[in-house]
């Protein structure tokens, strides 16, 4: 997988201090539906290099993160701009939902 | 072409997996196109306690072991996702989201099934804010809250009892008369004795309520036509499943109303080399052992099928003398008349041809290659071209100067 894990202190400095336009997607390790999208997302995020960022959060392991958006569920794919939540995509998406979400974000 | 396999197999589940074991040891190039994870919804079974030789083994595991013995046959596996096919020539075409393009002898369909949706209000809307499908994946989310399940067979009561680990309480919405459960026998007697679960009979549900995040369901009571409200804050659905073969309507393929292919004994369907095995076909019990059993049938015919179309080609499209291919009918007694004479006719003319028979009632899709409808029918080949039709008539002159 080529996208950078978050944990909390990251996410705080990469999401609210650099102020990046990224995604995260919420996943964990024994989640079949995750192994459809997790890949999906690497394959996309060369296309947005040094444009859009992409990051990866395992809800195991960083609980409070998944908490501190009330998450229900995984995979989800939470999207920021400028320190803002612009918000998410649930379940298993498709490769076009998720370009359609970045431009949107991107346009804003 | 480098794209060019005996056997291709889409779909990495139980069925694609064995079929791809047999077509392995049977030294077919044999590719499996998957687009998910390798073992397909079984990754979604924690726990599997009637697969022979396995006392108690998780989904998961139990794949990574059908792939491993698919490896070590030499099996080729491709993460992609087929969108469209062309199975109704003797070339089989295959062509991926990714733009990919693979031909095959034979192809076998083992793409099985996805959760079904009831497409009601606030479902779609509230997924992953409530709604969810996959107890091993959400039920974390829900601790100490009320979920509700929504079905009674074995994945409803079963998911249902492992989200009570987490849950404050579990409803399980019933669309039967109170005490009936689709589910297992051991199952339904654990859930009754389950303190956390609970039980709504008769009713199904109309609607998820809630703004940002589930509040709770609206119910439908099946007998008195009433409506109620219950709060909860996640609501799992477990209403039976879907077949993924979406992508092959329009392809030629028979498909009945719910999106089932159906197959004779050898998995077979309706286009010659194209076979359908596992959940994604038309049967009885869908199980893992099933489809493991589907897939070899599937495997093993497909290897004879291109057995045969190998001796076909080395005999007929690559023979050194000239063949006469004859289209036979066996319940035409014209047919079987006009094939001893043609016999004679060769052996007088000092076997000048290789008579090669066909027999139309079995072999459907070389009557169809050549055009021919009726039997008598003789196509004449010279090096794999046709060079020429006869005229079929029970005259041994005429027949003969047609041969010269």
């Amino acid at each position: 997988m080529s996208l950078q894990q978050l944990n909390s202190n990251s996410f705080e400095e990469i999401i609210y201090d650099d102020c990046e336009s990224c995604l995260v997607i919420f996943s964990r390790k024994d989640c079949h539906v995750c192994k459809e999208v997790v890949p999906m997302l690497d394959e996309l995020k060369p296309q947005y290099e040094g444009k859009f960022g992409f990051f990866y959060v395992d809800v195991e392991e960083d609980k409070n993160l998944f908490q501190r958006f009330s998450l229900k569920g995984v995979p989800q794919i939470l999207f920021f701009a400028n320190g803002e939540y612009q918000g998410k995509l649930a379940g298993k998406v498709e490769e076009e939902a998720v370009e359609e979400k970045i431009a949107e974000v991107l346009n804003a | 072409m480098a794209n060019t396999y005996d056997l291709i197999i889409i779909g990495g589940g139980p069925a694609g997996l064995s079929a791809a074991i047999y077509g392995g040891r049977a030294r077919l190039k044999t590719l499996v196109i998957n687009k998910g994870t390798i073992g397909g919804l079984v990754n979604t079974t924690r726990e599997i306690v009637n697969y022979p030789g396995y006392t108690q083994v998780s989904g998961p595991d139990l794949m990574k072991d059908f792939h491993k013995h698919a490896q070590s046959f030499g099996v080729e596996f491709l993460k992609e996702e087929v969108v469209s096919v062309d199975l109704s020539q003797e070339e089989k075409t295959i062509k991926t989201k990714k733009g990919k393009e693979f031909s095959a002898k034979a192809v076998i369909i083992a793409c099985g099934s996805e959760p079904r949706l009831l497409n009601i209000p606030g479902e779609k809307r509230l997924r992953g804010s409530g709604v969810a499908y996959c107890a091993t994946c959400d039920a974390e989310f829900f601790e100490g809250e009320d979920v509700v399940v929504v079905g009674s067979g074995d994945q409803a009561i079963e998911e249902g009892m492992y989200i009570t680990k987490f849950a404050r309480k579990v409803t399980v919405i019933v669309l039967h008369d109170e005490g009936i459960l689709d589910c297992n026998k051991v199952s339904a007697e654990r859930a009754f004795n389950n303190p956390k679960i609970e039980f709504v009979w008769n009713a199904t549900i109309e609607e998820v309520l809630g703004e940002e995040n589930v509040e709770g369901v609206k119910l439908k009571n099946l007998k008195t036509g009433s409506s109620s409200e219950l709060t909860c804050q996640g609501v799992f659905f477990f209403v039976g499943m879907v077949p993924s073969t979406k992508y092959l309507i329009d392809c030629g393929i028979e498909i009945d109303k719910r999106g089932y292919i159906p197959v004779n004994d050898l998995m077979e369907t309706n286009l010659e080399g194209v076979y359908a095995v596992g959940d994604n076909r038309i049967k009885y019990l869908r199980q893992v052992v099933s489809a493991a059993g589907d897939g070899a049938t599937a495997a093993v015919a497909a290897e004879r099928y291109i057995e045969e179309l190998n001796v076909f080609n080395s005999n007929v499209l690559q023979s050194e003398k000239k063949v006469l291919l004859l289209f036979e009918n066996a319940q035409i007694n014209e047919s079987l008349e006009f094939g001893t004479l043609l016999e004679e006719v060769n052996s007088e003319s000092a076997e000048n041809y290789k008579i090669v028979k066909v027999d139309m009632a079995t072999k459907k899709n070389l009557a169809q290659k050549y055009d021919i409808k009726t039997a008598p029918a003789v196509i004449v080949l010279e090096k794999g071209k046709e060079i020429k039709r006869l005229t079929c008539v029970l005259d041994k002159d005429k027949l003969k100067s047609q041969l010269c």
